[in-house]
Formats: structure tokens, C-alpha cells, sequence
């Protein structure tokens, strides 16, 4: 790899932005050069209005992401500034904040942070040689960047406590089986798959994705009442703006 | 005695054979049972357990004595309330499940974290079919686990539900041939010992205590924990260990 070279490859393919994670070297291993890469491409898929999904996927044969560069956490700073930090730059949070479809395309190893990443997306497509895995609880760690939380929301409790605290590895069928993920491609075909996935959901118009994304995501946090009248509120929104268009 | 508790290995086995026929929790089954919970629960040398039944049934329910004083008025201590004491363990808890979970059984079944069940093992809810219903977390825990929609099935009909099904729903994380679940269990048991205790005790925190506030709040959880467990000498070694490629050695701390 050039030394320079983002670590988050970024550009535009029609309606979809497109980020590609890249350090196929080390698997795409999440550093802290890729967290700072990775929230300026949100970023821009946030602001630009040209941009209605997006569809991150890993760089390299082997996998989407083999998880958190350890290499870097002897480096790390104390506790209180780690804190300020993870805030302060609250990658994790962006990703909720995006109104736009977010689509991943999975391959290879997805683990720990990688397993993260796709579950902050809203779908998942995956080829046949996928292994999921969340290893953090036996290098003394808890996932950080939201598997505790985003995994039981996704495949429920039960399967989830066997990756989080037995490390249980699933194939791409058992991702599909639990919801992991929404489709498995053979790999030749999970470019295409996944990018007809994204530009189909580009097509959308946004302020209904947006409004769906909302109503279910918020949604869950609230009581089934006020998820209902969150609901009725949007719809209503949607419909006004498409009949002033 | 009807419960037996072993620790040996960072591994407590909490092993439960009622003197009534089908494992039927009684008061003496239930006050042993909670004992042994807390002494779980207040031992830092235990890492992981494995909650198991003697017999050819893992728990029917629960004792008619038992049940008249829950019925009564409501005010039953709150030893009877297996499911809760053992879900009170900040530990990885794991359930080997042989013949049939049924009631009270299959609460403190889904007290715990995962549940191993035998081929032929059968689960169901049948309080609603004698006029009752759950008390010891069955409406709560069984929707949480399986979804609303499988949970009113179970919980309105009554029905049987097989192996095979448990484990479509959700509702066990494995099957193994019959007679083999207490073995299994012992087995991931070993397993999950082996991984860092305080980022186990940490990580079920974040998990149950997570799904049960808004996705925001679970966040904010889950970093602190995660920056708390940074202070740990066995975060550290996991991450030595991984790097120099060997087997980590933790020490609960």
C-alpha cells in the first residue's frame, strides 16, 4: 500500500456514494486513521444531497474488516482523554444520524468491529465465504463500537449472547437464517448484488427513506404508542411534501 | 440435599434434583436453588456456571405447595422466584436442558444466558390453560427472546414446542443428541471461563441492561464499560497475548 493512501477509499457512482475500507494488508483492521477517514466520507454522505445510499465494502480478497487494530492499543491514551475522545469524534453515532439507506457488502472475515460496522447499516448482502465473529470478551475486551447494543437489536438475544460470549463464529448461511444478513451472493457476484441493492434504495425518493428510517429506528426506543403517533406525524410529512413536488 | 454446588476451575455447576417426581421446584428446591445463586453470584473465583437437572426431565414447574402461596395473596418470598436469584448472576450462566421444560421450569431456563437442549427435549408455557399465568419472568423474558409474535403463540396456546423448533425460535442456542447437554454445557461453560471474567461480567451488563433502554442510552453503556475495562491488568494481557500469539492467562482483574 502506497503511504499515503486513504484508508477509506471514497467517490460517487451515480446516486450512491461509495466507501470502500482499505487496508486489504491487515484485512481492513479498524485504526484510528481509518475512524478519522471513515467519518469524513459519512460526512459527505450526510451533506451531499447528490448522494441517496450508500454501500461500504472492504478492500482485498480476505474480508470486510478482521476488526480493531490491536497493534495500535498500547498507544493508547488514559481512560478520561479515550472517553473525551470517542465522543467527541462519535463515528459510531454518525452512522445513526445518516437518513440515507446504508448498504453493506460482506466477504471474508467480518469480525468484531467489522461485524459493527454492518450492523450500523440498514441491510447486509453477503457471499457464500463469509465468517462472522465477535472475539472481544476472550481478548478481555467488550465490543466498542456497539455490538452489545446493535447485534441482540439484530439477530435477538439468544444467538447473539452465543458470538458475544462463547465467540461462536457463524457461516453466511447462519448470518441469513438470523438476519444477519438479507442476501448471500457467490463472492463473483456480491459487487453487482450489493450495488443493485444500494442503487435500487438510491431510487427511493429521500424523504420517505428518511421517514422510514426514522419511524423504525426511533421507533423502537419508544413505548408502541408514541412509535405509532412518531409514525402517523411522518407519513403525514411524507405525503405533504409529495404533493406540493 | 436437591441442589449440589460445585466449583472447581473458575466453573460453578449448580446441579438440581427435586424429591418430587419431574424436578418440581418446591420450597426446599427453591430456597437451595437461591443459596446457591448468591453463592455464585458472591464468589470471585467463579467465571462462568452451568445450571443443570438431575433426572429425566430438566423441571415441570412448579410445586401445588408452592403454588398456593404464590397464589395467596401474592406476598410469596422472593426466594421462590428462581428464575430472578439466578438471573441475578453477573456471570455467563449456561442451561443444559434434557426431557421436558415446561412452566416454571422453562422460566429458569430463560433465566440464564444460553441454553444447550437435549434432541428430544420439549419446551412449553401452560400456566394459561389452568386458568394462571408466568410469575417468575415468562411474559418478559420469553418476548424478549423469541419475539412478541412466537411469545404469544407459546404463552396463549400452551404448546409443545420441540427441539428442532427451539432452536429455529430462538430459544435454544444449541441441540445436541439426547443425554449430551449437560456435557456440552460443561464444555462452552470451559470455554467462555476462559475468556476475560470482568469483560464477561461487563459484556451481560451491556447486553441485558442495553436492549432494555433506547439504542442511545445502550451506547453510553457500552463505552463506559468498555473504557472502565481498560483500567483491567486482563484487558491488557488479552491484548499481549493476541499480538505475541499465545494463550492469555486472566486473573478477574
Amino acid at each position: 500500500m502506497m503511504p499515503d493512501e486513504p484508508t477509506v477509499l471514497f467517490h460517487k457512482e451515480g446516486a450512491v456514494g461509495r466507501l470502500v475500507l482499505n487496508r486489504p494488508g491487515v484485512i481492513n483492521a479498524f485504526d484510528v486513521q481509518m475512524r478519522d477517514d471513515l467519518y469524513a466520507a459519512l460526512e459527505a454522505v450526510r451533506d451531499d444531497p447528490d448522494i441517496r445510499a450508500a454501500l461500504i465494502s472492504g478492500a482485498g480478497d480476505r474480508g470486510f474488516c478482521a476488526g480493531a487494530d490491536l497493534t495500535e492499543f498500547g498507544t493508547a491514551p488514559s481512560q478520561v482523554i479515550a472517553r473525551q475522545v470517542r465522543w467527541e469524534r462519535d463515528l459510531w453515532g454518525l452512522f445513526g444520524s445518516i437518513r440515507k439507506p446504508l448498504v453493506a457488502a460482506l466477504h471474508g472475515y467480518v469480525i468484531g468491529s467489522g461485524v459493527e460496522i454492518a450492523c450500523l447499516c440498514d441491510m447486509r448482502v453477503a457471499s457464500q465465504d463469509t465468517i462472522f465473529r465477535m472475539p472481544e470478551t476472550a481478548l478481555g475486551m467488550v465490543p466498542a463500537a456497539g455490538g452489545s447494543q446493535t447485534l441482540p437489536r439484530t439477530i435477538g438475544q439468544g444467538p447473539a449472547m452465543s458470538m458475544l460470549l462463547a465467540n461462536e463464529a457463524l457461516d453466511a448461511q447462519d448470518a441469513l437464517r438470523l438476519g444477519l444478513v438479507h442476501r448471500v451472493v457467490e463472492r463473483d457476484r456480491l459487487e453487482e448484488a450489493s450495488l443493485e441493492l444500494a442503487e435500487r434504495l438510491s431510487e427511493i425518493p429521500p424523504e420517505l427513506s428518511a421517514g422510514i428510517k426514522r419511524a423504525v429506528a426511533d421507533g423502537l426506543d419508544m413505548s408502541l404508542a408514541r412509535g405509532l403517533e412518531l409514525e402517523y406525524r411522518l407519513a403525514g410529512a411524507v405525503a405533504a411534501r409529495s404533493v406540493s413536488n | 440435599m436437591s441442589v449440589q454446588l460445585e466449583i472447581s476451575e473458575h466453573i460453578a455447576v449448580i446441579t438440581f434434583a427435586s424429591s418430587e417426581a419431574g424436578n418440581l421446584i418446591g420450597f426446599e428446591t427453591a430456597y437451595s436453588l437461591s443459596d446457591a445463586a448468591t453463592e455464585v453470584r458472591q464468589r470471585d473465583d467463579v467465571w462462568a456456571a452451568v445450571l443443570n437437572a438431575r433426572g429425566d426431565d430438566f423441571c415441570l414447574g412448579t410445586s401445588p405447595e408452592v403454588l398456593d402461596a404464590v397464589v395467596d395473596g401474592g406476598s410469596a418470598p422472593d426466594a421462590l422466584r428462581v428464575g430472578q436469584t439466578l438471573a441475578d448472576i453477573e456471570k455467563p450462566v449456561v442451561c443444559a436442558i434434557q426431557g421436558v421444560a415446561l412452566d416454571q421450569g422453562l422460566e429458569v431456563a430463560l433465566a440464564c444466558d444460553l441454553r444447550i437442549a437435549d434432541g428430544d427435549a420439549t419446551f412449553a408455557m401452560t400456566q394459561a390453560l389452568s386458568g394462571s399465568m408466568p410469575w417468575d419472568g415468562g411474559t418478559q423474558r420469553l418476548p424478549r427472546l423469541i419475539g412478541r409474535s412466537r411469545a404469544m403463540d407459546m404463552l396463549l396456546t400452551g404448546r409443545r414446542v420441540a427441539a428442532g423448533e427451539a432452536m429455529e425460535l430462538g430459544l435454544v442456542n444449541e441441540v445436541v443428541e439426547r443425554g449430551k447437554a449437560s456435557e456440552r454445557a460443561m464444555e462452552l461453560a470451559s470455554l467462555i471461563a476462559g475468556h476475560g471474567p470482568v469483560a464477561l461480567r461487563y459484556l451481560k451488563e451491556a447486553v441485558l441492561d442495553g436492549v432494555d433502554g433506547t439504542l442511545e442510552q445502550g451506547l453510553r453503556l457500552e463505552a463506559d464499560l468498555s473504557f472502565l475495562l481498560q483500567s483491567t491488568e486482563d484487558r491488557s494481557e488479552g491484548i499481549s497475548s493476541f499480538l505475541e500469539r499465545r494463550s492469555p492467562t486472566y486473573r478477574g482483574r
